[in-house]
């Protein structure tokens, strides 16, 4: 929208016969954050078209792929692209969402009222907030990464949802309300370990990141290795994609292994002919006994 | 807006709320989906679709809905505000439809369509909605959006270029659709479903709650104040019947895939699992085998495990009409004088709650299976897959 973005399918095309009014519309629009991706994220047209999207429309952006496609690092890179905070709240299968807002420390405050501390009638002294709070609370617009939220319990999506959609909360100890500031912008990561409840899916705006084509590719590779040798590259990716397309894979590999193979590749001096002959490294990007097997058994 | 693609999408079943519809308009409204298609579906699908299962479906949709469009139609924005009028909203059903469905215009053909859309844009310069002749909203001509013409030229929605199409026609999330034959993982993420924890059963409460007990004697001034609650158990108790006969060889690593992700969800108070071969009989095996007298009594079942037990049985009920029907049995095992159908009958008098799973049950009505339509007709049946397999669970926690 601010400036001109190339869209991959190529021919764009207008609809709009007012020109005039069509770039007044353009210009205040340029006020607005727009997520471009950054130096060491290389994200799809469609990705950051997605990221707009839910940052214009103030929804949730919840992001699904294969793992290592960078769902986690997608964050980062909003926050660094658009120049705010990140807060990142790492959930595990224990979280409940109530430790996402506050938590009244009720032992502290026992011990201080048998201690005779002062204050102990201020509960609010014993309130401290969660990393939603925290988001709510921050002066300027951060960016809120709620990482594998499928982790949690069932039911910890829908015990968001008041908070999500209205951005505020009770804290019921002392009466009071917390209310964004300004309106965080939340990221949502899933593994699709768990499915989501649909009243929670309904609120959000989703984005499913499919697996880089070559092209792609390339391209992160070469934001991590700007160096990195031609003929290299272009074999250690013919290869990977070649073991990806195994069928009996347990686990295909993913962007990071490429990547750490095509360092470990650099570091060992493995030449582009003996990447044609052999699979130098190969634990890097197969974890599994089994999958070793299925590509022994290819090769 | 769109109304008609809103009513697509429908129709290919997925579930959009008319938040998530407001939702997209709002995107629109601000211009996210700037003017390309490309981008418009990227937008749409974004906002609409929530889980990458559906995108095959939003793709038949979208491609329903927007394939009529060429790239170099160029529509003017006025035209475009008269079509996506939001009070329309209200207006659409099926009975206006039908009614200034009356008199339709004679069917023409693209071409003819085409060259009348190009006059009429040049004539054009006010609103319609309702007329016969301009492009507006409801109206009989071939040109607009919620017309009752079939077959016309879809303004409003969007205009585009062949790119987007070019996405859509790979139907790249085809192997995402969530109606395919499933893996070990999946099936153990639809057996989750099966949860019903004990506390809200009527039982003593038994447990110290430490949480609760630190909270009221905080609150209470430091006086301590046990609480006790309901443990919290899943409650659901699972007998699985499944067919070992010469017609499941075909589906045996499925049928292993399941029972072994039944055996990994270990958070059922107790899963018991029988086989049988072909249909149930006066007696159940204890292994895939079916091996005579390594068995135990269909009876004994019914009397030991109670009717709270839900029960799955899989099978592909290819039976042979006797096989069901017939009192003596065309059968190597006894059946206690009984036929397969009444055992089948048996069971569902005993147990509150059974599903069968079939990994080849016709889709719809399939007479010609005789068996299989029986079966059908006395217990709920639904296709071995995930989406099946989801149905399946949800019918065992209904409750009743």
């Amino acid at each position: 929208m601010g400036q001109e973005t190339k869209h991959s399918f190529g021919v764009r095309f207008l609809w709009m016969v007012n020109i005039t009014a069509y770039f007044i519309e353009r210009n205040m629009d340029i006020s607005m954050s727009i997520f471009t991706g950054t130096d060491d994220y290389v994200a799809s047209e469609e990705l950051k078209l997605s990221v707009n999207v839910a940052v214009s429309l103030g929804k949730p952006l919840l992001i699904k792929g294969e793992p290592g496609t960078g769902k986690t690092r997608l964050a980062a890179s909003v926050a660094e692209s658009l120049n705010k905070k990140l807060i990142i709240w790492n959930i595990k299968s224990t979280t409940k969402a109530q430790e996402g807002l506050y938590a009244y420390d009720t032992i502290r405050r026992l011990y201080d009222g048998q201690f005779g501390e002062e204050g102990v009638s201020d509960i609010a002294r014993y309130i401290t907030l969660g990393k939603l709070g925290e988001a709510f609370r921050a002066e300027e617009q951060v960016v809120l990464l709620i990482d594998e939220i499928d982790k949690a319990d069932l039911e910890f999506p829908n015990d968001l949802l008041w908070e999500l959609d209205q951005m505020e909360f009770y804290i019921h100890e002392t009466k009071s309300l917390v209310k964004a500031k300004q309106r965080p912008i939340v990221i949502i990561t899933s593994n699709a370990e768990k499915e989501l409840p649909d009243a929670f899916l309904r609120r959000l705006v989703f984005h499913y990141i499919d697996f880089p084509d070559a092209g792609l590719m390339e391209k992160i590779v070469r934001t991590h290795y700007p160096d990195v040798e031609e003929n290299l590259l272009k074999s250690a990716m013919d290869r990977f994609y070649e073991i990806r397309s195994l069928r009996d894979l347990r686990k295909k590999p993913s962007t990071s292994e490429l990547i750490d193979w095509i360092k470990a590749l650099q570091i060992g001096g493995i030449s582009a002919e003996q990447l044609k002959k052999s699979l130098p490294f190969i634990g890097v990007i197969i974890k599994k006994d089994e999958d070793l097997d299925v590509i022994k058994n290819v090769h | 807006m769109f109304i008609d693609f809103f009513y697509a999408l429908k129709a290919k079943g997925l579930k959009i709320s008319l938040n998530e519809w407001l939702t997209l308009q709002d995107a629109l409204n601000k211009d996210l989906a700037k003017n390309s298609l490309a981008a418009f579906y990227y937008v749409a699908r974004a906002v609409l679709v929530k889980n990458e299962t559906d995108y095959d479906k939003f793709d038949l949709a979208f491609d329903e809905c927007f394939k009529g469009i060429n790239s170099n139609d160029i529509i003017s924005k006025e035209m475009l505000r008269w079509l996506n009028k939001e009070e329309l909203t209200d207006l659409v059903n099926e009975d206006l439809r039908s009614m200034l469905n009356r008199e339709e215009e004679p069917a023409l053909s693209k071409d003819e369509i085409e060259a009348k859309l190009n006059e009429r844009k040049k004539e054009q310069d006010s609103e319609h909605n309702g007329g016969n002749y301009w492009i507006g909203t409801m109206g009989k001509t071939s040109f607009g959006n919620t017309g009752a013409n079939l077959g016309g030229i879809r303004i409003g929605g969007m205009s585009g270029h062949q790119s987007a199409f070019a996405v859509l026609g790979e139907r790249k999330y085809k192997d995402f659709r969530d109606d395919r034959i499933i893996d070990n993982r999946q099936f153990q993420l639809a057996l989750r479903k099966l949860r019903q924890f004990s506390t809200r059963l009527d039982i003593p409460r038994t447990e110290l709650d430490i949480n609760g007990t630190i909270d009221k004697t905080c609150t209470n001034g430091g006086f301590l104040q046990i609480v006790m609650e309901k443990p919290r158990k899943n409650a659901v108790k699972l007998l699985l019947l499944m067919d070992s006969g010469g017609t499941m060889i075909p589906y045996t690593s499925l049928l292993n895939e399941l029972f072994q992700s039944v055996h990994k969800a270990n958070h059922y108070k107790d899963v018991k699992c029988y086989y049988f071969h072909n249909c149930i009989y006066s007696h159940l095996y204890k292994t895939p085998e079916c091996e005579n007298g390594d068995w135990i009594e269909t009876e004994w079942l019914f009397r030991n495990l109670e009717s709270d037990y839900k029960v799955i049985i899989v099978g592909d009920a290819a039976m042979a009409p006797e096989e069901l029907y017939s009192e003596s049995g065309n059968y190597r095992g006894p059946n206690g004088g009984l036929s397969g159908f009444m055992w089948l009958k048996l069971l569902k008098q005993n147990y509150r709650k059974i599903v069968w799973l079939n990994p080849k049950m016709a889709p719809g009505h399939a007479p010609w299976r005789e068996a299989e339509t029986a079966v059908k007709n006395l217990l709920p049946m639904y296709k071995l897959t995930v989406a099946g397999l989801k149905k399946a669970m949800d019918e065992l926690m209904l409750r009743k």
